[in-house]
């Protein structure tokens, strides 16, 4: 197998755009091919697109051909869109990581994008809940802030995670979003603000929900050889583990534990032959504060249900434990479903290339991506190495 | 102005006949005040949702069984916005995950006759049916009193 390094990082600016699918296409288009220096359209002879719910809320199938048109690319070898929900985006690094280590791809654009506001939100509610078992779980109004919502309960039943320390995922991830002109929402957030945000679904309020926002983000692979071409700076995907459980809500094994979780983390740490220990940063999916707290949990960072301890502690912030979601998150950035997965390694890349602003800048070695899906029966992660 | 409802090209609800489902029993027990699923004949495997074949053995003929219409609540929240198309007028409603006493079976369902302030995890639930406009069923639960 051969090695596949991250070369090259392009993002549009996350939010409610005035833009379409296909305009954030092109966006994000032109972001990479400004990043990367010696990237010819007609070498790239590979794009995988992750989108999630563009049949649905952009009414459009079929999107890898017409994302290669807006992109002005011609894949002579694979062209194709990946689908796993919130997950297509790291799923597409997965599919892009195995053409290249294969040799049946040697060099590759990755792209998630997603554009979710639509004139009628309601409309995009109802795909959303369409992710979770429709005829069983989505029938019951079962939706991503309710479903979280539950696991939060439970967890807050089980171990005493509390309302503040839920609360203070947000802040941490508005601090590090201050710095980042991408970020949906980049401004500071207190506790207090977090805590009288409106109720959607008890336990959670508004502003522990991360956003529906449009988005795309994008990164170029290529093989160990041919990395130092178009960088100094060359990022290894060093491992990779996925795992998946169960769909439907009410047969999961635990809502408060998320063993996928555990087993794609230690697959992808075994494969890179490094320990959690061994991170610099961490990106980690946030779709929710309750999320970032298992996480941390799940993670092996801290003991199993003491989470809220962790964050209390400032364990995840720049000078603690591991720096977590120093991009705000999906908290703060906004969650266009397809584009998280590829925005988390575009965010541990150019922290190992300086390509952030000082205020959360750590740089480092080694980092972790994790993106999950659904009832959290999915989770992807993905470790990351500083080569150059 | 055409409602969102009319402009929904699918609603949430199973399609319940013989023609559309082979798991239309169901939906008639519902309509006796029956919940039920399928127990796998072969390997005697109980699962939830109702199957047609089973995912442990593949054996592909199954009995219906009664599931208990009494449990209590394992996980429950309201959601108050941002409900999907169809559902907008429900706001604000009550979702739980119902374990069913005497059987290692959970489900999800609305809780139709409380807010969320007034249930906590392990009060006891019962079986509501509900009928649909178009006369399809489905099940949610209500408080045990």
């Amino acid at each position: 197998m051969r090695k596949v390094a991250i070369v090259g990082t392009g993002l549009t600016k996350w939010g409610v755009r005035a833009a379409t699918y296909k305009e954030l296409a092109q966006e994000v288009s032109k972001s990479l091919f400004d990043d990367v220096d010696n990237l010819n359209r007609e070498e790239v002879d590979t794009l995988v697109v992750g989108s999630a719910l563009v049949d649905r809320l952009a009414f459009q199938a079929y999107p890898a051909p017409l994302v290669a048109e807006q992109m002005g690319l011609e894949p002579t070898r694979m062209c194709l869109r990946t689908e796993m929900a919130c997950v297509s985006g790291q799923a597409a690094m997965r599919v892009a990581y195995t053409a290249i280590a294969s040799g049946l791809s040697d060099l590759a654009v990755v792209v998630g994008i997603e554009k979710m506001n639509l004139p009628n939100l309601a409309e995009t509610q109802a795909s959303m809940a369409c992710v979770l078992d429709r005829e069983w779980d989505g029938v019951n109004g079962l939706n991503a802030p309710p479903y979280f919502a539950l696991v939060a309960q439970r967890h807050m039943h089980e171990y005493g995670t509390t309302r503040e320390q839920m609360g203070l995922v947000k802040v941490k991830n508005a601090e590090y979003s201050a710095s980042n002109p991408y970020a949906h929402y980049s401004k500071r957030v207190s506790l207090d603000k977090v805590l009288s945000s409106p109720l959607i679904a008890p336990p959670l309020r508004l502003l522990d929900c991360s956003g529906i926002t449009d988005g795309a983000a994008a990164v170029v692979m290529t093989h160990g050889e041919a990395a130092k071409r178009f960088t100094d700076t060359p990022v290894f995907i060093e491992g990779l583990g996925q795992a998946t459980s169960g769909s439907l809500v009410s047969n999961l094994k635990s809502l408060t534990t998320w063993y996928p979780l555990k087993t794609a983390a230690a697959d992808a740490l075994k494969m890179a032959g490094v320990g959690i220990g061994d991170m610099d940063l961490a990106e980690t999916h946030d779709c929710f504060t309750i999320s970032e707290i298992i996480e941390y949990e799940d993670l092996g960072l801290c003991a199993k249900g003491e989470g809220g301890r962790f964050i209390e502690d400032g364990q995840s912030k720049i000078g603690g434990a591991l720096p977590i979601n120093l991009r705000g998150g999906l908290l703060c950035c906004g969650h266009p479903l397809g584009a998280t997965g590829v925005a988390q390694a575009v965010e541990v890349t150019q922290q190992f290339k300086a390509q952030v602003p000082s205020e959360r800048h750590v740089g480092g070695e080694w980092g972790l991506c994790h993106n999950l899906s659904g009832s959290a029966n999915n989770h992807a992660v993905m470790v990351l190495h500083r080569g150059g | 102005m055409v409602s969102p409802d009319e402009r929904f090209a699918f609603d949430f609800y199973p399609l319940e006949s013989e023609q559309q489902t082979r798991i239309a029993p169901f939906f008639e027990h519902l309509r006796q005040g029956r919940l039920t699923t399928t127990k796998c004949a072969e390997c005697g495997l109980v699962l939830w949702q109702p199957r047609v074949v089973c995912a442990h053995c593949h054996g592909d003929r199954m009995e219906w069984i009664d599931l208990p219409s009494a449990g209590t609540i394992y996980a429950h929240t309201a959601v108050l916005a941002g409900a999907p198309v169809g559902f907008e007028k429900d706001v604000p409603f009550v979702v739980a995950v119902v374990q069913l006493d005497g059987i290692d079976l959970k489900v999800t369902a609305r809780i139709d006759d409380a807010r969320y302030e007034e249930l906590r995890i392990g009060d006891p639930v019962r079986l509501k049916v509900i009928s649909l406009q178009d006369g399809r069923q489905w099940f949610r639960f209500v408080r045990a009193r």
